[in-house]
């Protein structure tokens, strides 16, 4: 099990807590275990890394505390709520404006332009001011120049700036990132990482991410390793 | 969070800027181009048809009357500024006056007389010969103190022009002799000759007495005439009606109705074609919008809110797709009438707006039809999707899906064409198409797994890279019995069309030939039989012309209840019951007929009859009905034992009562025959009745003529319009395999980073656009078989002509189209950078 936080004091229900999940996937006639009995607790403002090796069950277990898919057996909560209980509809409301995602693979929409993929969570909202808010994010994250321009005219890192400053556009309480610098090189990596641990200071967001990356990890409030679907550290 | 209409828009906007947005807007704009373009076109054409027809009313309105017609009528005419001309007709002995004194009898004949008031006709022309015998046409207002009179009376009563004629207390000088008057309304085997006078003269001549019988007419024309008898129609009193050429000329009806069910068909045809461009190009657009569902999701929409917005993201892309198709077909039908211009007399009447409101609404019914399903799908992407693309999307709606799909496609074709048999027809068509589609593709896909899997076709010698091309439609099984079905359904509509433009066309065209009869002869006695058919022409085998027996009588009782004009409500009805109905004998059922009810009588039956199925609904008369005639005084009842349909644009002697001929055998009766003379032979008539002055002869090559034009126009016309067809089904079939070009790209760029050469990977395109197109084209092949056949035997009855040829060149057309296809959208990535491609 985890060690309680450094941070734990200061809030007393947690920003996340996971007890005991599971997650089940058929295989052919058998039953595959692709995450093994995880609890967790994330104090709010908190950073936690989730860290193992490839197919070990990060993006399964992000999917679940993100409330993106349902656990098999056992239960998360966010700030106090338990949301396995909820249904999709409600599900979708909590997370309205509430929760960022910055996706490995999936990201923006092509056919917007930066702006516009950044304006979507506020537009969906029903926000007025999406578009100055969406422009003052992107001057944020230093794309105050390419604000119309499509994705595929932007590099990698460009675009994974886009995504993050989408995750952060609506003031969420919590962000995932999942493989945030995966596709970039050190340099982009480390700026990107900069931004994000940034945000979590300025706006007390909590951030929760996964990566193979050692250094990224080493930044975190707390590490979470997992090995074939069980919490190993 | 609501669904922001604004939201909605401004994602519309954004989403035009893709190639799936704009291809699906496009091909729906298309759709409801074709669809509006032929559905105006045709109605200008109708209409036009319509005009021209209503020539042979001699005014573009006509309302007749058993009593003057009020003042009012007219008044109202010519308050929306048409002409008018009223007219008395009636019938009456007119004899030759010789040397101021009345010619012994034999010089009169009972005539049709006709008193109008102005220059007649309207519409059309009366007819006079020239010095050489060649008619020509003539406008003429009839002064008092002069008739005209026809060819057939100035024979009958050896008169000419200048002579003086009686007419009840008159003697008014035969101003003109002309050979044809454009009116030719009413049975033209009750025709008698025909006289014209001055209505002024009508009191004078004392003709018209109180206990008189007579039609008045008001014949009108101008601009407005339609507007006009909608008008009045609902106003028109007891024994007033308004006359249509239609309801007049059986003939000319059922020429005009198939001239209609042709046009219906393309219309019909473009909305086949609709489908299959838009059912792809859907399939496309959503499947990028899957990406964007599952970031609504993410983000936080409820499935309620992500389905509506998507509802409205698909109604405004409908609507802008509708403006865009309705501005088309303005332009398109506005070429077609520029390409038809010199087929018509005049200028084609403009279209009214009810057809491009109809293909307005086409759109959003057949979008909306086909994106429900998969858009409530959408709706229903998980969020979980974003962390794992690879998840399999969500399925189309099955069964739901093609049952709506259906609805819509039917929805659309009944809007067309009006006829619920017809949308039975291509909806059922649709349905067995893409079942068959599946069917088709299943086994295909099964015999390309037996080949390539256990590595037949390179044992067979085969090159292994098109294993790889048949492996590839394996793998995109679903993609590829759409595709498959998609294309099918496109040859089909091809080949269809050009089968009905063609085959059945030409076999309706048939149905009239150049030596249809053209000349009748009625009131043939039986002693004259045989010097009469001494004259006439034999037939093209040699035999001589047949003569029918032709028996008056009037229907007096049915099932033994007496019956008389008075009960009856409806007009025709009344008409009817007041006139003698023409009997006639026939061993056997008479081409150009077909029993619909019960069976037709053996040659040694009595007292039974078969009646026209038309006229038997009008009088109410069922099968197994007894009905009694007075024949000359004498009672004869018979059973009504069939009902027979009668192609009346056939022109022979047709009968709406037929009974056995030993029940005819013992009746008082003349006979009557019909046969075609060339139109440069002026002379046997006038023999004929010299030898039988008794027998009236009568010309209807001017109808004949008339509806051959229409005929000939209505093929013209259709040649564009199915022409026009055709180029949006190219177009549709192209778009159909360039819309499924996105995966097939992406395989080919990728095995290119992998070593491919290119002519690998040309021989694996080969060997997969040949099976797609191949399957295809069999499939629309087989589809347009049943279809044509299912047309031409159930809503042309025309008889169905193979024709291997079209079907041959069809299959061809269909595989080497679809590899075409496929060669120009996949052609670029052989020239592109793989990782341009990858990258897209
Ligand atoms: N829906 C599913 N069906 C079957 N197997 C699944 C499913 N989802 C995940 N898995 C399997 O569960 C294991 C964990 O997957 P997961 O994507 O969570 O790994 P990961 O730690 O994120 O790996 P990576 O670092 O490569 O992204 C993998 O072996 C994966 O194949
Ligand atoms: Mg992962």
């Amino acid at each position: 099990m985890t060690e309680p936080s450094k941070t734990d004091h200061l809030n007393a229900i947690p920003a996340i807590h996971a007890d005991r999940v599971s997650r089940i996937v058929p295989l052919g006639e058998r039953q595959l275990t692709i995450l093994d009995d995880v609890s967790l607790t994330v104090a709010r403002g908190e950073t936690m890394a989730i860290v193992g090796a490839s197919g070990s069950g990060k993006t399964t277990l992000l999917g679940l505390l993100a409330g993106l898919d349902r656990p098999d057996q056992g239960n998360v909560a966010w700030h106090g709520e338990t949301i396995s209980a909820l249904s999709e509809e409600q599900l979708a409301i909590r997370r309205q404006g509430a929760i960022g995602f910055v996706f490995q693979s999936f990201q923006l929409l092509p056919a917007l332009t930066a702006l516009e993929n950044v304006m979507l969570p506020l537009e969906l909202a029903g926000a007025r001011d999406a578009e100055s808010r969406a422009s003052a994010w992107l001057d944020r994250v230093g794309l105050g120049e390419r604000v119309e321009h499509l994705p595929r005219q932007l590099s990698g890192g460009e675009q994974q700036r886009v995504a993050i400053a989408r995750a952060f556009v609506a003031d969420p309480k919590i962000v995932f990132a999942d493989e945030p610098t995966g596709n970039l090189d050190t340099d982009t990596g480390a700026e990107i990482v900069e931004l994000m641990f940034a945000l979590n200071r300025e706006q007390g967001t909590t951030l929760v991410l996964v990566t193979h990356d050692i250094e990224l990890a080493a930044r975190c409030n707390r590490v979470l390793r997992l090995a074939r679907g069980k919490v190993v550290a | 969070m609501s669904v922001v209409p604004r939201l909605i828009v401004r994602f519309v906007r954004r989403e035009l800027r893709t190639a799936e947005a704009r291809i699906l807007v496009l091909a729906l704009a298309v759709a409801v181009a074709s669809v509006g373009a032929v559905a105006m076109f045709s109605e200008r054409v109708k209409a036009a048809f319509a005009n021209q027809a209503n020539v042979l009313l001699g005014a573009d309105v006509m309302i007749s009357g058993d009593r003057p017609l009020p003042e009012s009528l007219i008044a109202e005419a010519t308050a929306r500024g048409l002409r008018t001309t009223l007219s008395t007709r009636f019938g009456s002995m007119v004899a030759a006056v010789r040397n101021d004194a009345v010619a012994p009898a034999g010089d009169t004949a009972l005539s049709d007389v006709k008193a109008i008031s102005g220059d007649y006709p309207l519409r059309g022309a009366l007819e006079k010969r020239n010095a050489a015998g060649e008619r020509v046409p003539f406008v003429a207002s009839v002064h008092p103190g002069e008739v005209f009179v026809d060819e057939r009376l100035a024979a009958r009563l050896r008169v000419k022009a200048g002579d003086r004629i009686e007419l009840g207390k008159l003697k008014p000088r035969v101003a003109q002799v002309f050979a044809e008057e454009p009116e030719v309304a009413g049975s033209f085997l009750s025709a008698s000759p025909k006289v014209l006078m001055s209505d002024a003269d009508v009191a004078a001549s004392e003709l018209l007495g109180p206990g008189s019988r007579a039609t008045y007419r008001l014949q009108v024309a101008g601009d407005r005439a339609q507007e006009f008898a909608e008008a009045i129609k609902p106003r028109l009193g007891p024994g007033q009606r308004l006359e249509t050429v239609r309801e007049l000329r059986p003939e000319v009806r059922s020429t005009l109705e198939r001239s209609e069910q042709f046009l219906g068909l393309a219309a019909s045809f473009s909305v086949f074609l609709a489908v299959v461009a838009i059912v792809l190009a859907l399939r496309r657009y959503l499947k990028r919008e899957i990406d964007t569902a599952t970031l609504f999701r993410t983000l936080g929409a409820g499935q309620r809110q992500t389905f509506l917005h998507f509802l409205g993201q698909f109604f405004v892309l409908a609507l802008i797709a509708c403006v865009l198709g309705v501005l088309l077909a303005f332009v398109a039908q506005a070429l077609l009438a520029w390409a038809v211009r010199g087929l018509f007399a005049s200028t084609l009447p403009p279209a009214g707006w009810l057809p491009l409101g109809k293909a307005f609404a086409t759109g959003p019914i057949l979008l909306l039809g086909f994106a429900l399903p998969p858009l409530v799908a959408l709706a229903a992407t998980p969020p979980v999707r974003a962390l794992r693309r690879e998840l399999p999307a969500v399925n189309g709606g099955g069964v739901f899906a093609v049952l709506l799909g259906a609805i819509a496609v039917l929805a659309v074709v009944l809007m067309q064409s009006q006829d619920l048999q017809t949308g039975a027809i291509f909806v059922g068509g649709l349905i067995a198409l893409v079942g068959l589609a599946t069917g088709f593709a299943a086994l295909l896909l099964w015999a390309i797994r037996r080949l390539v899997r256990h590595g037949r076709l390179g044992k067979l010698g085969g090159p292994q890279s098109w294993a790889y091309g048949l492996a590839n439609l394996d793998r995109r099984r679903l993609s590829t019995a759409l595709q498959i079905a998609c294309l099918g359904l496109g040859v089909t509509t091809l080949i269809a069309v050009g089968f009905v433009r063609t085959d059945l066309f030409s076999a309706w065209q048939k149905s009239l030939p150049p030596d249809a009869p053209n000349r009748f002869l009625i009131n043939i006695q039986p002693d004259q039989i045989e010097s009469v058919r001494t004259l006439l022409p034999k037939t093209a085998d040699g035999k001589p012309i047949a003569l029918y027996p032709m028996v008056r009588g009037r229907l007096v009782a049915v099932n033994d209840k007496a019956v008389s004009p008075k009960d009856y409500a409806d007009e025709r009805a009344k008409r009817l019951v007041d006139r003698e109905f023409n009997l006639s004998a026939a061993e056997a059922l008479p081409p150009a007929n077909k029993i619909v009810a019960g069976e037709y009588f053996a040659a040694t039956d009595r007292g039974v009859m078969s009646i026209e199925d038309g006229i038997a609904a009008t009088l109410g008369l069922k099968l197994g009905d007894r009905v009694t005639f007075d024949v000359a005084g004498e009672a004869l009842e018979v059973r009504i034992t069939s009902l027979r349909k009668v192609e009346w644009d056939s022109f022979r002697v047709n009968f709406f009562a037929l009974l056995p001929e030993p029940t005819v055998a013992p009746l008082p009766k003349s006979y009557i025959t019909a046969f075609h003379l060339p139109g440069s032979d002026s002379k046997t008539l006038p023999t004929i009745v010299n030898v039988a002055p008794n027998v009236l002869a009568i010309d209807v090559s001017e109808i004949m003529g008339r509806v051959r034009a229409i005929v000939d126009q209505v093929a013209r016309a259709l040649e564009f319009v199915f022409a026009f067809t055709l180029l949006a089904g190219l177009l549709t079939l192209y778009t159909a395999v360039v819309a499924t070009q996105d995966e097939r790209r992406y395989d080919t760029a990728l095995i290119r980073t992998l070593g491919g050469t290119r002519r690998q990977i040309v021989a694996s395109l080969i060997a997969e656009f040949s099976a797609l197109g191949g399957a295809a084209g069999l499939l629309g092949v087989a589809g347009a078989i049943a279809l044509t056949w299912t047309l031409a035997t159930r809503i042309l009855k025309i008889d169905f002509v193979a024709s291997p040829s079209v079907w041959i060149s069809g299959f061809a057309l269909a595989t080497g189209l679809t590899m075409l296809a496929g060669w120009l959208g996949t052609r670029s990535v052989l020239n592109t950078p793989p990782i341009q491609v990858l990258r897209e």
